[in-house]
């Protein structure tokens, strides 16, 4: 009985937790199978890479010399995990790229929006896209402002100083003045295809039109004009990718690098709010331009309105108050009005070497036609160069890096588009051989391709003799009209050489300082790269060192072709 | 088998059962829950309405409102009339919206005659419950530098008008010839992109008025060469049209008298961005009023067609009556915009109109003559030229 006694109740309690277990796993069933019943049905669409169910991608292509804020921006956008009305989350991506191969990239829908360092691009961009899709109407949709930074002349202020800063009203002619008169007087712009490059460039064409504003086709390529910017072009250093590579070499070299340059007035406000006021801005009396960066929403045929909503999400990030405190510590002047210039703490101060209330004018900008003409016109009137290029094709270099490298020099010379630039090769294994004299672009691009084409590797490291070699044959040709410049490359370490190190320098120095400089650019391509010996040399002709490899080598050539 | 067990085993077997069916159910498409509708309003919005407009339909939106138990979504597509004009009457305006509202009425008349010829009726009524409704206006007048201002007045007289701005465009010598500061260089005039902004073309329209001393242009009086050669002149003087874009007082106010010493623009604009440019350079604008007004009437214009359904077109009334509520309408009177409900008033100590009365506002217009709204040839005849003799120059 006892038994019985403990076994029945245990049953039952058994009985009671199989019974109350079945109703939880019913009741779990029946809610899985509602909820499955009301789900959407198409949610189980995989996701793809930048748009899915549950994300929306902005690709946005900007200009480089805004790189560090806007990469900033992007991640700290994309940390907030903003979603559209829709859930959806917004995720920005960003690629710098140069605003001329923005307006190729925005035809082919590799983008969503664009952010320029100029809104004349975005002309450029809508005039590609109506070459290609002539009943398209206009490609660029959208458009917001977020930041503006004027472009200024950049001088040191003892130079400023010299020529009458802060009293006198300096401008593009004191400039010109200065460089002409003066022949060790260093001053660089970059190409057109940045916008404080084209600004200079449109100055220098004014100024020999002897005008302010109308600038037409027939102005721009009359022979008085085109005689006297290529008179002032050739007063200039060398040119370069644009003006963030110039602040870097600033950055480096410091006073000796250049007098002079032309840059937004951001990077002249944030170099002096790290290093104290060295630089000054000059606001050219004539006029100037801004950088205004626009942030334009691309409406291609296959844009989606959760696209649109993403770059408007992204917009209006941009134009937050924090953001826009944020954009103006980093030294650019906010769009939104109600923050202050002159308030205390402001960047944007004569502390920085900058002034608010400035500029009082701006360069009329031209039609686009107008533009396209300039910067024709500009390969024929811009200081010409004669440029070795100094290769290795030792053994090191077999297989993919001379693969590479036969692409990349072929994207060099495809750059240089004045037929009137000198190319010449020089390659160097155990010895040196001189491939192609220097030849005018016009007579020799056929013979430069097929050498390049031809290269094979093979033997030692003679990269100093290869060097010298060019060095020897550019000064023995004492032409000073000329950029002279040397691109030497080499994938591992001097081991053939019948000169050294510290004579080639101490050689480069030397001619540093005489009318007829002679720049060395490097390329370190690949690990095995001497980069501290290829840095020495570019370091004593006033040039620089890059690291490369197989897969950047291309873009590197067509970065340095940009120098000339 | 024990009880127990078997109610288990038949437990289990109903949940599969249930879970079966559910999935099976899902497969064929899922079972169809009625749920309210969201009646989507989708708004094309001239540009110096939208903030006005998306700021009252953030507000709508987040007050729920509804119809019939079902919920209300406005959602705002800023552009420009003109460049929506153009995509009406391409076939373009892809998707179709619940409502437009261009810059002016008479917009809305050339895409109605569009449609008049291809459809044989009207696609935006002028009469009934969805007529087309006024939900703002404003007005065309000078905003100018006050340095600037000064310089004009002293040797033009008082009176700004588009022939003093010609003289002062054309001056050879810049503003140092007309006695102003060198460092300002020539006189710089401020006018959007006509392809790019109505007020553009508007604008060349009111000096092309003024020229004739005449309300009413018409082709021959544009394709006129010594208009034209005139008109070249004025226009020489525009710095950038590609910066200046659509926002062109904005711009002004960004980039300062840099960009443009002045130029005859939309008044709320000006207003809207008076304290900006106070607070960003070192002068503010002035405000004068020109000989003939080109008024902007931003009327709230309904599509008719199939595309859009009759709640959705109900729907967009609901915020019609909202926008012109007087409560709504104040929040056009702090964007420089003169309300249409009249029950609103403009001289209250915090108008704008008042508030920036030392800088030239008016709450009364103190001009009556009006610029008659141009025909579409007329407006073709301007732009075309404008693109041959400008903008490709």
């Amino acid at each position: 009985m006892a038994k019985q006694g403990t076994v029945q109740p245990a049953r039952s309690r058994s009985c009671l937790t199989t019974l109350v277990l079945s109703i939880i796993l019913a009741s779990v069933a029946c809610v899985i199978a509602v909820a499955f019943l009301l789900r959407d049905p198409d949610e189980d669409t995989p996701p793809s890479i930048t748009t899915n169910r549950r994300e929306v991608g902005l690709a946005l292509a900007y200009s480089p010399e805004k790189a560090a804020i806007l990469t900033a921006l992007v991640d700290d956008f994309n940390a907030s995990r903003t979603e559209l009305p829709n859930g959806k989350r917004v995720v920005v991506s960003a690629t710098s790229i140069s605003p001329d191969q923005m307006a190729t990239g925005a035809a082919t829908n590799a983008f969503h929006a664009v952010s320029p360092d100029s809104s004349i691009w975005l002309t450029e961009i809508d005039r590609h896209w109506s070459a290609r899709v002539p009943e398209g109407g206009a490609l660029v949709g959208e458009t917001t402002r977020y930041m503006v930074s004027p472009v200024v002349i950049a001088m040191w202020e003892d130079v400023a100083t010299g020529l009458g800063y802060p009293d006198a009203n300096l401008g593009w002619k004191d400039l010109l003045n200065a460089a002409a008169n003066d022949p060790q007087f260093k001053w660089s712009h970059p190409s057109t295809n940045s916008a404080s490059g084209l600004l200079s460039t449109l100055a220098l064409f004014y100024a020999g039109a002897g005008t302010q504003r109308d600038l037409t086709e027939e102005l721009a390529t009359a022979q008085s004009t085109l005689d006297y910017v290529e008179a002032l072009e050739k007063t200039v250093r060398y040119y370069g990718e644009g003006e963030l590579a110039v602040m870097q070499q600033i950055e480096e070299k410091g006073r000796t690098y250049l007098d002079a340059f032309v840059v937004q007035e951001q990077l002249l406000v944030d170099y002096n709010q790290r290093y104290g006021r060295q630089l000054v801005a000059i606001y050219p009396f004539e006029g100037t331009l801004w950088e205004d960066h626009p942030l334009a929403l691309l409406e291609h045929p296959d844009r989606t309105d959760d696209e649109r909503l993403a770059y408007q999400a992204f917009r209006d990030y941009l134009l937050s108050a924090d953001v826009q405190k944020r954009i103006l510590t980093a030294g650019y002047r906010p769009t939104d009005l109600s923050i202050d210039l002159n308030q205390v703490g402001s960047p944007i101060s004569a502390t920085n070497g900058a002034d608010p209330s400035q500029p009082s004018t701006t360069l009329q900008i031209p039609s686009a036609a107008v533009i396209e003409v300039v910067r024709n016109a500009w390969q024929y009137t811009k200081r010409r160069a004669n440029i070795f290029l100094v290769v290795d094709v030792s053994g090191s270099m077999e297989g993919a890096n001379i693969e590479q490298e036969r692409l990349a020099l072929q994207a060099f010379l495809d750059q240089i588009q004045s037929d009137q630039e000198r190319v010449g090769l020089i390659l160097f294994a155990s010895n040196v051989y001189e491939a192609v004299p220097l030849t005018l672009v016009s007579d020799g691009r056929a013979e430069l391709s097929q050498a390049f084409s031809g290269l094979t590797a093979g033997g030692n490291t003679a990269l100093l003799d290869g060097v010298n070699a060019a060095v020897t044959k550019l000064v023995d040709l004492n032409d000073g009209e000329r950029i002279n410049a040397i691109v030497a490359m080499t994938d591992g370490k001097e081991n053939s050489s019948s000169v050294s190190l510290q004579q080639l320098t101490r050689k480069l120095q030397a001619q540093a300082g005489t009318d007829l400089p002679v720049v060395v650019f490097c390329i370190a391509y690949g690990r095995g790269a001497d980069y501290s010996a290829l840095s020495a040399l570019a370091e004593a002709s006033g040039g620089f060192a890059r690291e490369g490899d197989t897969a950047t080598i291309q873009d590197l050539y067509k970065v340095l072709s940009t120098y000339f | 088998m024990t009880k127990t067990q078997i109610v288990f085993v038949v437990l289990i077997v109903v949940v599969l059962a249930i879970v079966g069916v559910s999935y099976l159910l899902q497969r064929s498409g899922g079972v169809q829950i009625a749920k309210p509708t969201t009646l989507s309003v989708r708004i094309v919005c001239a540009l110096p309405v939208e903030p006005f407009v998306r700021e009252a339909a953030t507000q709508f939106n987040a007050e729920k409102h509804t119809l019939e138990g079902n919920p209300i979504e406005v959602s705002i597509v800023p552009m420009d009339g003109l460049v929506a004009m153009n995509r009406w009457e391409r076939d373009e305006m892809d998707p179709i919206p619940t409502v437009w509202i261009p810059d002016s009425r008479y917009l809305v008349e050339l895409v109605n005659a569009t449609f008049k010829e291809k459809l044989g009726r009207d696609i935006f009524l002028t009469g009934g419950e969805y007529r087309t409704r006024p939900i703002a206006t404003s007005l065309f007048s000078w905003g100018i530098w006050e340095s600037r201002d000064a310089v004009l007045r002293a040797q033009y007289g008082e009176d700004i008008t588009w022939q003093a701005i010609h003289d002062a465009a054309a001056a050879k010598g810049g503003w140092a010839e007309l006695g102003g500061e060198p460092e300002w260089g020539y006189f710089k005039l401020v006018v959007p992109n006509p392809r790019k902004n109505v007020g553009g073309l508007l604008a060349m329209m009111a000096a092309a008025g003024e020229y004739y001393q005449k309300t009413r242009i018409e082709v021959a009086d544009v394709t006129n060469p010594e208009f034209q050669q005139w008109m070249k002149e004025l226009m020489g003087a525009v710095t950038d049209f590609s910066s200046l874009g659509s926002y062109s007082v904005e711009n002004l106010a960004l980039f300062g008298y840099s960009m443009g010493d002045g130029g005859q623009l939309l008044e709320s604009d000006l207003l809207t961005n008076m304290e900006g440019i106070r607070t960003r350079w070192v002068e503010p604008i002035v405000i004068r009023y020109p000989q003939y007004i080109t008024w902007f009437d931003f009327p709230y214009t309904i599509w008719m067609g199939d595309e859009t359904s009759a709640e959705e077109k109900n729907a967009a009334l609901v915020f019609e009556e909202y926008l012109l509520s007087p409560e709504v309408q104040k929040l056009a009177l702090a964007q420089g915009l003169r309300p249409a409900n009249t029950e609103v008033s403009i001289s209250e100590p915090d108008s704008p109109f008042v508030r920036y009365q030392a800088q030239g506002a008016t709450a009364v217009v103190p001009r009556s003559t009006r610029m008659y709204s141009p025909d579409r040839d007329v407006l073709l005849a301007m732009l075309r030229w404008f693109d041959l003799n400008v903008y490709a120059q």
